[in-house]
């Protein structure tokens, strides 16, 4: 099936950007829709106007994205604009019990989203994993005036696969039985939630692949047989032409490459999305770890040989550079937060930052920032396990990421692109100075990788007045408490924020308080948050106590009945026959 | 320390060893107290015990280490995913025996004279049948051969149990610690073995193994459990420490005798079982064990005793119709009696248990 190049579109757009800048509408209803999209298993899956995958969305530098939700599916949900920045515009951001309550069944809800940057992002669902389920899709901005010139362009989105729902997965992985945390393993992947994709190459042409990994967990090495690819986007930022054979994305991650087309028709070549193992608990032998699309010199051409590519060392920071400088100025504030998984007291495996694990409250956080007053800024208010972390307005600051796991994470803030200042080994305990990157432009992106057991330094300025939560995008560990909310600038928030009254009716609809504390209290009485679990006492409860007792009791009595058997006063007869003790 | 000594196989070694040199050291000096005219016989008997214990030890401990090496060899690799079955059903094997072993031991204070009583009673045979009969003519050689053999196994059964949760490196030291502990109380107890000592140090050792023992019930408590709990979790190889929190009673962070850098837990671990994760059923199972060793223990003495007594009014009405040298055996219901000891210049008081030590430690030499 060819994706149809969208040049027309482009230059739709530059018309329209010259002209006047376009409200673009799009009319979601979303749906469920039963389809096998790996072959493997029918399934159901959430699609939009009972279609799935569901379409891309196109929209051009300074227009407005209107998307007219409406919620045909059995449970609440939402959409989140990943890498948007949605200035002054937080209450459209999406994610749920954060910036809104969940849109109930049957509801309407319309995101306004001015269009105020350019580049490669995704849309997707920011509850309970729906975006697991298939509900995501490319959003792409294009710029009227392009940094890089180039004929054509195709959007290759990669996903992993699951067949089961994602409701079903999360209790085994949220259960007491999964005590080491293992994530579900997918099934297969996709690219743009499908097989057998074809992109068709004219020789000679210069081609932009807009590559963006939609996962759950899977993070895919890149890589296209014949062709080298040079990178000029990451995360929306354009940076410096930079040439390699393979690049591995994460979760979430975008990237932009330039192709150049060869000038002959004679083969047909693969491009290669091979799933990375280390992020899987374990490899079943049925796993088919690599997904392909096809690039098209000529249909009846034969396929050039796969070629075997060492994925090697990747280093974003180091390897990019922002085409658009941005110096960095040392950080106001430094936050340190250290990311962990363990069992807690509720015996399920859950993740935590700084021993605290995510769980939302009963009020949207944005809706008790723009309800508190002048207690907007303590930090109390937003409750303890959603686990606050207020900024003042135009501070800048640093957030040290620690990942003290076995495992690598892409962490993801939303409402910014921030700056990647540093990396190190190990937790960062701050006895002695970070050891920041020697450059006056560091790389900027939206959604970083932390690799196992080494930390990494961002950077950002505290210009975006909202709620802007802060979460690793393996949406497993999402689930299990990997997050934390930014509340940025609450004392300017009543000048910049406006939430419509529709929005507020459907936390009424669904049970819930829309002002107030995170108990949905007034002032700093928080009684009635919600509770998330904590960390296991390590220590011997009354319960040990009492066990322990009694067994070194038995052991005692048992031990004073073995002497007092061995006594020997049995009685025993001589050699006479008589008695003798 | 717990990694390169196991205590428990130390313990185990010792007190086999301990009572093979009891029963050589027996055999030894009675030889020297009957036979004291033929120096010649007594020389060749004597050898004779020697071979018969050397070569009981040998084959003992080559059939152990051979079952150890090829256990950790093949037998790893064979148990691995049902490796908590084997090491629990290994464990429960070792604890009866042990426990049966332990508490039969404390019936042997007089371990010596049981030897005195069967030895005369084979060289009165030999006496009256004269050393023709080849068997005979062996006794002394076979009687170690085989009691050694006996204990030897014992022992192997039991290691195999412990091999499980043993790492190979920390055996060879304990057994051969072992071995020179027990030679050691041997070589002292044919010098001038006390017996008052050797009965405390019968019930010290039947104390300390009894506390093994019931340590070995909660791990392989543990090890059923945490087989069954790896098949729930689908656990990988290298998964562990995790536990089921529904039947939990303690899980402590610190004093994990898993963890190779604190010794001392792991030493905890070996003698009284002790874990940092504490269930239900390794608790009451623990307790268990204490609560049948008592019940045990006390029903074996107030039985004994009231044998004993009825034992002693007959004796004391029977004794007045025989002559001091008649040998005469007393039937009671259940158990027998040795025959009192011919009237040879033991330097020892040939004092005889009212009942036979033990199942299997029948007196009459026939049934070894």
């Amino acid at each position: 099936m060819f994706t149809t190049p969208i040049k027309t579109l482009a230059l739709l757009g530059l018309a329209s950007a010259a002209a006047h800048a376009a409200v673009v509408t799009y009319n979601w209803n979303i749906t469920y829709v039963n389809t096998n999209p790996d072959g493997l298993m029918d399934r159901r899956v959430i699609g939009i106007n009972g279609q799935f995958p569901p379409p891309a969305i196109n929209v051009t530098l300074n227009d407005t994205l209107v998307i007219n939700v409406v919620n045909q599916i059995s449970e609440p949900t939402t959409l989140h604009a990943h890498g948007l920045f949605q200035t002054g515009n937080n209450q459209m951001d999406g994610p749920s019990m954060v910036t809104q309550c969940p849109i109930p069944p049957g509801a309407n809800f319309t995101y306004t989203i001015p269009i105020k940057q350019y580049g490669t992002y995704w849309i997707h669902g920011h509850n309970k994993g729906h975006y697991v389920d298939g509900l995501r899709a490319p959003l792409i901005i294009h710029n009227p005036a392009e940094t890089y010139h180039y004929d054509e362009e195709y959007t290759l989105a990669f996903s992993d696969w699951y067949h089961d729902e994602h409701a079903v997965l999360l209790d085994e992985y949220l259960s007491i039985f999964n005590p080491t945390g293992a994530e579900p393993v997918p099934k297969s992947a996709l690219i743009n939630q499908m097989l057998n994709t074809q992109f068709l190459f004219v020789p000679g042409k210069v081609y932009r692949l807009r590559i963006i990994n939609m996962s759950a967990l899977a993070m895919f090495h890149i890589h296209i047989d014949g062709h080298d690819m040079d990178i000029i986007e990451v995360d929306g930022v354009d940076v410096q032409r930079t040439t390699v054979k393979t690049f591995p994305i994460s979760a979430a991650q975008r990237y932009s490459i330039l192709v150049t087309a060869k000038n002959t028709t004679t083969n047909n070549f693969l491009i290669h999305g091979d799933m990375d193992p280390e992020m899987f608990d374990t490899v079943p032998d049925t796993l088919q770890m690599n997904i392909t699309g096809t690039i098209i010199y000529d249909a009846a051409s034969p396929l050039a040989s796969e070629e075997l590519i060492d994925w090697g060392e990747f280093d974003d920071a180091a390897l990019l550079t922002p085409v658009v400088p941005m110096a960095t100025t040392p950080a106001d504030k430094q936050i340190s937060l250290t990311a962990s998984f363990q069992v807690m007291d509720d015996h399920i495996n859950k993740a935590t930052f700084n021993d605290i694990t995510y769980v939302a409250p009963k009020v949207p956080t944005l809706y008790t920032a723009v309800s508190m007053g002048n207690l907007s800024s303590d930090p109390q208010v937003y409750g303890t396990y959603t686990h606050p972390l207020v900024l003042k307005h135009n501070s800048w600051v640093d957030i040290i990421i620690n990942n003290n796991d076995a495992g690598n994470h892409p962490f993801h803030l939303h409402g910014h692109v921030f700056q990647v200042v540093g990396r190190g080994d190990g937790v960062y305990d701050g006895s002695t100075p970070y050891p920041y990157f020697n450059t006056t432009n560091p790389l900027r992106r939206d959604t970083v990788l932390v690799p196992s057991l080494t930390n990494v330094a961002i950077r950002f300025q505290a210009n975006n007045p909202g709620v802007w939560f802060f979460h690793c995008h393996i949406e497993w560990h999402l689930q299990a408490g990997l997050a934390t909310t930014i509340i940025e600038a609450p004392e300017s928030m009543s000048g910049v924020l406006t939430v419509d009254q529709t929005h507020l009716e459907h936390c009424t609809d669904l049970g819930l308080p829309f002002s107030g504390n995170a108990a949905g209290n007034q002032g700093l009485d928080l009684t009635g948050q919600n509770i998330g679990p904590n960390l296991l006492p390590g220590k011997f409860t009354s319960k040990g106590i009492v066990a322990l007792f009694f067994t070194v009791l038995s052991a005692v009595a048992g031990l004073a009945t073995i002497i007092w058997y061995a006594q020997d006063d049995e009685l025993v007869p001589s050699e006479e026959g008589k008695e003798t003790k | 320390m717990g990694s390169l000594f196991s205590v428990p196989i130390y313990f185990v070694i010792f007190r086999e060893t301990t009572e093979a040199a009891v029963i050589v050291s027996v055999l030894l000096s009675f030889l020297s107290q009957v036979i004291t005219s033929d120096e010649h016989m007594r020389k060749r008997l004597a050898r004779q015990v020697w071979a018969g214990t050397a070569l009981g030890l040998l084959i003992s401990i080559a059939v152990g280490a051979a079952f150890i090496v090829v256990w950790n060899k093949y037998g790893n690799n064979l148990w691995a995913g049902s490796e908590g079955i084997w090491v629990g059903v290994f464990s429960l094997v070792a604890v009866v025996m042990i426990t049966v072993m332990g508490m039969a031991m404390l019936r042997t204070t007089q371990i010596q004279e049981k030897w005195k009583v069967k030895l005369s009673k084979a060289m009165d045979d030999e006496n009256q049948k004269g050393l023709g009969n080849a068997s005979r003519r062996y006794a002394m050689f076979l009687l170690p051969l085989i009691t050694v053999l006996r204990e030897g196994l014992e022992a192997i059964v039991f290691i195999g149990g412990v091999t499980f949760t043993t790492e190979s490196k920390s055996i060879p030291l304990a057994v051969v610690v072992g071995l020179i502990s027990g030679f050691i109380v041997g070589y002292i107890l044919y010098r001038g073995g006390n017996r008052m000592n050797l009965h405390r140090f019968f019930t010290a050792s039947t104390c300390l193994l009894l506390l093994l023992a019931a340590g070995l019930v909660a791990r392989a408590v543990a090890s059923f459990e945490a087989y069954v709990w790896g098949k729930l979790t689908n656990a990988q190889s290298d998964d562990g420490g995790t536990y089921d929190p529904r039947y939990n009673v303690w899980a402590l962070s610190c004093c994990d005798p898993k963890n190779n850098d604190l010794g001392g837990w792991q030493l905890f671990n070996a003698l009284f079982g002790w874990s940092n994760i504490g269930s239900i059923g390794s608790v009451v199972c623990y307790i268990a064990y204490w609560l049948i060793v008592i019940v045990a223990l006390v029903y074996m003495k107030l039985k004994h005793r009231s044998v004993a007594r009825a034992n002693a009014l007959r004796s004391v009405h029977e004794s007045s119709n025989t002559t001091s040298g008649e040998k005469h055996s007393l039937e009671l219901e259940d158990e027998k009696i040795a025959p009192v000891a011919t009237p040879t210049p033991a330097a020892e008081a040939t004092h005889v248990q009212g009942d036979a030590i033990g199942q299997d430690h029948p007196v009459d030499l026939k049934h070894i």
